[in-house]
């Protein structure tokens, strides 16, 4: 057989792909419904995470971590325009009311054995991708208790750095009710401990990631601002 | 190679002494690593930790295993003239299943090794493995050069993966094994450990101590 034929070469091209994909395909269906249990058991040690009740590689097992979640935290689907909670997920309301799914987002509470706190959810564009996180507040609706990323397409070293623990436990015990405005701000270069203003609320900039640092501090106030209506009513 | 030229007979052994060199000689003498500079790039990156480590370790013998094995069963089908990208679809089809297979049972690792799973594809051993070999070798001699050039690869990068833990963090695979009353006499860990420079330097003493004991200088 004449293996370099053109038309030989065709037939096995084409017939490599449509082998492989299938073969890829096939198993991306098979494994769809365990990754998606892996993220969204990701996802609950990232809001307790956020919330104090674990550190990031806590030792013990899922079993336990998701027992955990479920005991201590607790869900509700928010109105963000109205601040009422409602029930159902956001997208089911959603399309019941015929409006944008982005109105409606996911609150957490938590009980700690330092008091009650409200998990929000936080989420924008860094530099390259959508960074998604949760910020934790203390009781008082102002001071962070904790915030994590777990999802971003960010540099690895530069961008990425923002789900590095070192540099989110800078934000616990900010506190985000600025008089100009709300939420922390990421600042370039490091914060100034002798300004009291930004000891209070500012955090270091990533180096080498001016446009990540920038997008975390606009998302994490819009998103704040968001939620102001919630926040006030309960 | 040149014994392959002989078909292997029904009577050839499993294992034989081609197949034990083929198994050996990627393992120390000609290590991907530390003798013929093969993916020096992931070695660094992702060697921060023994149990990382570990895992990139086995995805690139599985990678290694499954385009090894695929490229030898088609070597006398594929046409020359796109042989390198029927390679490149094979190595990333087996890389994308073991990405997969990784995100769905070990999430945290895979979010760990981000984007070196997906690069396993660009390591140049993958690829120089099949053009080399697996193009010119019967599947079960194939299979072993891929699982032995993985495993040659695996235990340079968790040797520097365990150094760099233990010196940078204290830990290994996670468990404190400096003692804390050393933490108290004043000593502290190594920072240049932790990053990719700290990598560097130790792959070069690995390779300085592997030259040394086999007695041989290349170049």
């Amino acid at each position: 057989m004449n293996t370099n034929s053109n038309s030989y070469v065709m037939v096995f091209a084409v017939g490599m792909c449509v082998t492989v994909s299938t073969i890829l395909a096939l198993l991306a269906t098979v494994l769809k419904e365990t990754q998606q249990a892996a993220a969204e058991f990701d996802r609950q040690k990232n809001v307790m995470m956020a919330a104090g009740l674990i550190e990031a590689g806590d030792p013990r097992s899922r079993e336990e971590l998701e027992k955990l979640f479920q005991d201590k935290v607790t869900e509700v689907t928010v109105d963000t325009e109205t601040g009422a909670e409602l029930q159902g997920s956001a997208e089911e309301v959603a399309q019941k009311r015929k409006v944008s799914p982005l109105r409606y987002r996911v609150v957490g509470a938590a009980k700690t054995d330092k008091g009650e706190v409200t998990i929000l959810p936080v989420s924008g564009k860094g530099l390259w991708s959508t960074i998604y996180g949760y910020i934790a507040l203390e009781s008082d609706r102002d001071h962070v208790r904790g915030i994590t990323f777990y999802k971003h397409g960010e540099t690895p070293g530069l961008g990425g750095e923002v789900e590095n623990p070192q540099w989110t436990a800078q934000w616990v015990g900010k506190s985000i009710r600025r008089d100009d405005g709300i939420g922390v701000i990421v600042k370039k270069g490091q914060v100034d401990a002798s300004v009291q203003r930004e000891q209070d609320h500012y955090v270091d900039g990533l180096a080498g990631a001016t446009i990540t640092s920038n997008g975390v501090t606009k998302f994490v106030e819009r998103d704040l601002r968001s939620f102001e209506a919630y926040l006030s009513k309960n | 190679m040149t014994s392959t030229a002989t078909p292997d007979t029904e009577k050839a052994p499993l294992f034989g002494a081609d197949e034990k060199r083929v198994v050996l000689d990627p393992l120390w003498d000609n290590n991907p690593i530390s003798t013929q500079m093969l993916g020096i790039c992931s070695a660094l990156a992702v060697t921060t930790g023994l149990k990382v480590s570990i895992v990139m370790g086995i995805s690139v013998i599985c990678v290694m295993a499954m385009a090894n094995v695929v490229i030898s069963l088609l070597r006398n089908l594929i046409p020359s003239k796109i042989r390198i990208i029927v390679q490149l679809v094979v190595v990333s089809g087996a890389v994308i299943i073991v990405d997969q297979v990784l995100r769905a049972y070990a999430f945290d690792l895979a979010k760990q090794l981000g984007v070196f799973i997906s690069l396993i594809i660009t390591n140049c051993i993958v690829m120089g493995r099949l053009e080399a070999f697996a193009m010119g070798n019967p599947p079960w001699r194939s299979l072993l050069d891929g699982i032995s050039n993985g495993l040659g690869y695996a235990w340079v990068i968790c040797l520097v993966g365990a150094v760099r833990e233990v010196f940078g963090a204290g830990k290994l695979l996670g468990v404190q094994v400096i003692p804390d009353s050393l933490y108290e006499a004043g000593y502290v860990n190594n920072g240049l450990m932790v990053l990719a420079p700290g990598a560097f330097i130790l792959l070069g003493v690995i390779v300085w101590v592997q030259r040394a004991i086999m007695g041989k200088v290349v170049e």
